[in-house]
């Protein structure tokens, strides 16, 4: 018996260590930071017109402004999708670095506070359970419309349902609205390719475990689009915003900061 | 399994080619061909451009050419069965079937018919399917648009194609309050011959929408590009060349139409909803039935929701500024003022119609589009409507659904003037 314990914690531990060289043998990093060159759009505020909710919807009793484009005060813009390229020709890992396995598993929380979905911009994984969430005293609905997705679900005051993805990937992000409080959107990435990452309030993002070897990356705004016009230094996107990026084994690839002109966040 | 029918398909686009080219002939009268879809065209141009810029018209040819040689034409209309025989698309559309619908309106002499589509369907729904017949504009509400693959009533959840019964249902029953009529009169073999061609004519519509949505990620380069395979001056074609036109077919047909598409509409019946049992008191001789109606009159105001869109009475006068998806996917893609044509004059120009908000269903009335069995409307409350803003009633037990089916089905009996000691549960958000 003892033996079999032994065989089973050597086993443990040989496949263990083994994972543990896999993250620096094989698998890179990349970082970076995203600015606005110039000015950032002004904010624009919410077309709220005479929605009978607007005691829980107004931020201070003022009507909110759109959050389509958010800087911080060194123009450092949020919610950009950085992402390994999926679409028409792209070239794509077969596997996926063993510490995404446990992302499926986690349920995904998206929250209506003063109506206004938290977060803005989600990505998710095909078959991962979405809890829709409502912590506002009024009713909305959460309507994800995205390539290959598609819910419409009531989702009553304070109080929260459950749903779980289907299996099928988009290759850009889609929307999550509300028809009932029209100016609410937010963005959702759907896709089991996980080497994605959304720019965070510092406009700071970072893929981890990539595979070592070349990959196109894409980023992608909702207000811009593909950003065919960021700049990163000694690269030159192409029209779809994507640039061909060499990871290497153990290493962290740093672009730097990448400035992107304020006139590409217009749509 | 994309390998086989590559080689079949790039004969029958040279062949379409070659025949367009060729075509110098002086018929009599032309006969009708599918509407491009220049509104999705405009709208990717909004989307993707800037002001101003257009998209190459070379790429309507080569959209009409592929189209062509995947679906045939009004007259002779074809499937793409890529694995021949054995493709399992056999079980969801028949070539016999789209002949029977297809071409002109005609009776032979064994009285079998062809051209039920043109001669029952097209003048509200296009020939293309496109909801643009030449009595769409006048109709309130306008005719369905096949193209975007939604349909309203159907027993699956949303962005699961209808079962074929579901569409028979439409097709015998018609839709109530709308001027979809019902075709009771049909026989059977008519009726399924017209289900296949109305799924047939949305696939081509999905896909016809894909290929356009490639556009703008294509920078002008073709979807597909026969010359990689055809040298313009004779020549063989090198192995990267040829690895790069599967590659090219395999985005469009394999991944755009096969898998995205096609591979979707086989077999429904698995996504089908289940209908749980409702419970005793459902039952109106049910000596409980009276407070299940009130439990149901209680969910509408809390847990359900539904008074936001359908008013406090239940007569549709709530949330009136919403749009159904047809209208929402144009105008939302462009800075359209759904007040001001100005604003979509361009989409006018290409025969959008005028948009119009979506109505929430006036309940007090018995008219129940989808059907009047509770079993209609607890699909209706379970999954919501695909392309409207009725949402899906995830939280509500079947048991609270069947409730609240109890009570839109009480509405029309209910006096709208009740006394005080009925007022809603949550009074101070009704009464605001």
């Amino acid at each position: 018996m003892k033996r079999v314990f032994f065989c089973t914690l050597l086993f443990v531990l040989c496949v263990s260590m083994n994972s543990l060289l896999f993250a620096q043998d094989g698998w890179g990093n990349l970082t970076g930071q995203i600015v606005i060159s110039g000015d950032a759009p002004v904010n624009q505020p919410e077309d709220v017109k005479d929605n009978s909710d607007k005691a829980v919807c107004l931020i201070d009793g003022k009507v909110p402004l759109d959050d389509g484009v958010v800087v911080n005060d060194k123009n450092q813009l949020r919610d950009v999708y950085v992402m390994m390229y999926t679409g028409r020709g792209a070239d794509t890992p077969d596997t996926y670095h063993p510490s995404y396995d446990a992302q499926t598993k986690v349920k995904l929380t998206l929250d209506n506070v003063k109506c206004r979905f938290v977060p803005k911009a989600s990505f998710a994984r095909p078959g991962q359970t979405l809890i829709l969430k409502n912590s506002d005293n009024v009713g909305h609905n959460c309507r994800i419309a995205t390539m290959e997705h598609e819910h419409n679900i009531n989702i009553v005051k304070n109080a929260e349902s459950e749903i779980v993805l289907g299996e099928e990937s988009d290759k850009i992000p889609g929307e999550v609205r509300c028809d009932i409080h029209q100016w609410m959107d937010a963005i959702i990435l759907i896709r089991d390719n996980p080497y994605v990452s959304i720019s965070d309030k510092d406009g700071k993002f970072k893929i981890e475990n990539i595979p070592a070897g070349d990959w196109k990356f894409q980023f992608w705004h909702k207000k811009g689009g593909y950003l065919k016009t960021i700049e990163v230094k000694g690269y030159e996107p192409d029209r779809r915003g994507t640039i061909e990026l060499t990871i290497k084994s153990g290493e962290t690839l740093e672009l730097g900061t990448l400035a992107l002109p304020g006139d590409a966040l217009t749509k | 399994m994309i390998g086989n029918s590559v080689s079949r398909l790039f004969y029958q686009l040279i062949c379409i080619g070659t025949a367009l080219l060729g075509m110098t002939g002086c018929e009599r009268s032309e006969p009708p061909v599918f509407r491009f879809n220049s509104v999705e065209w405009v709208k990717q141009e909004k989307t993707h451009l800037a002001e101003g810029e257009h998209f190459p018209e070379d790429y309507k040819a080569e959209i009409g050419t592929i189209m062509t040689a995947l679906f045939g034409t009004p007259d002779d209309p074809t499937f793409p069965f890529f694995l021949g025989d054995e493709d399992p698309a056999h079980d969801v559309i028949s070539i016999e079937s789209l002949r029977m619908a297809a071409g002109p309106t005609r009776v032979d002499k064994r009285e079998s018919a062809t051209g039920l589509y043109r001669e029952h369907c097209a003048h509200c729904h296009g020939i293309t399917g496109n909801g643009a017949g030449d009595t769409a504009a006048s109709l309130e509400p306008y005719p369905r648009d096949f193209r975007l693959g939604k349909f309203k009533f159907k027993s699956t959840p949303l962005r699961s194609p209808p079962t074929d019964h579901d569409l028979t249902e439409i097709l015998v029953n018609g839709i109530p309050g709308s001027a979809m009529p019902s075709f009771r009169t049909l026989p059977e073999d008519q009726i399924q011959s017209l289900v296949e061609y109305v799924k047939y004519l949305t696939m081509r519509g999905q896909f016809e929408r894909f290929l356009l949505g490639e556009l703008a990620a294509l920078d002008g380069e073709p979807l597909i590009d026969l010359s990689l395979v055809d040298k313009p001056d004779g020549g063989e074609p090198s192995e990267d060349d040829v690895e790069e036109f599967e590659d090219q077919m395999y985005a469009v047909i394999g991944e755009g139409l096969q898998e995205r598409i096609i591979a979707r509409w086989l077999k429904p019946e698995r996504k089908v909803t289940k209908i749980e049992a409702a419970p005793p008191e459902f039952d109106i001789q049910h000596q409980a039935h009276r407070q299940f109606v009130q439990k149901g009159r209680e969910l509408y105001f809390a847990k359900g929701n539904c008074m936001q869109c359908h008013g406090d009475t239940g007569i549709g006068d709530g949330q009136l500024n919403n749009f159904d998806d047809w209208t929402n996917d144009w105008i939302k893609s462009a800075d359209v003022d759904t007040a001001d044509p100005t604003s979509y004059a361009d989409f006018s120009a290409v025969g959008a119609l005028p948009p119009r908000p979506v109505k929430p269903r006036n309940l007090t009335h018995r008219y129940y589009r989808g059907g009047d069995h509770p079993d209609d409307l607890y699909l209706r409350l379970r999954n919501g409507i695909e392309g409207t803003p009725m949402p899906a009633s995830t939280a509500m037990t079947s048991d609270e659904i069947w409730a609240v089916v109890a009570y839109v089905r009480a509405m029309p009996y209910l006096d709208s003037t009740r006394d005080e000691s009925e007022k809603p549960v949550n009074e101070k958000q009704v009464m605001r």
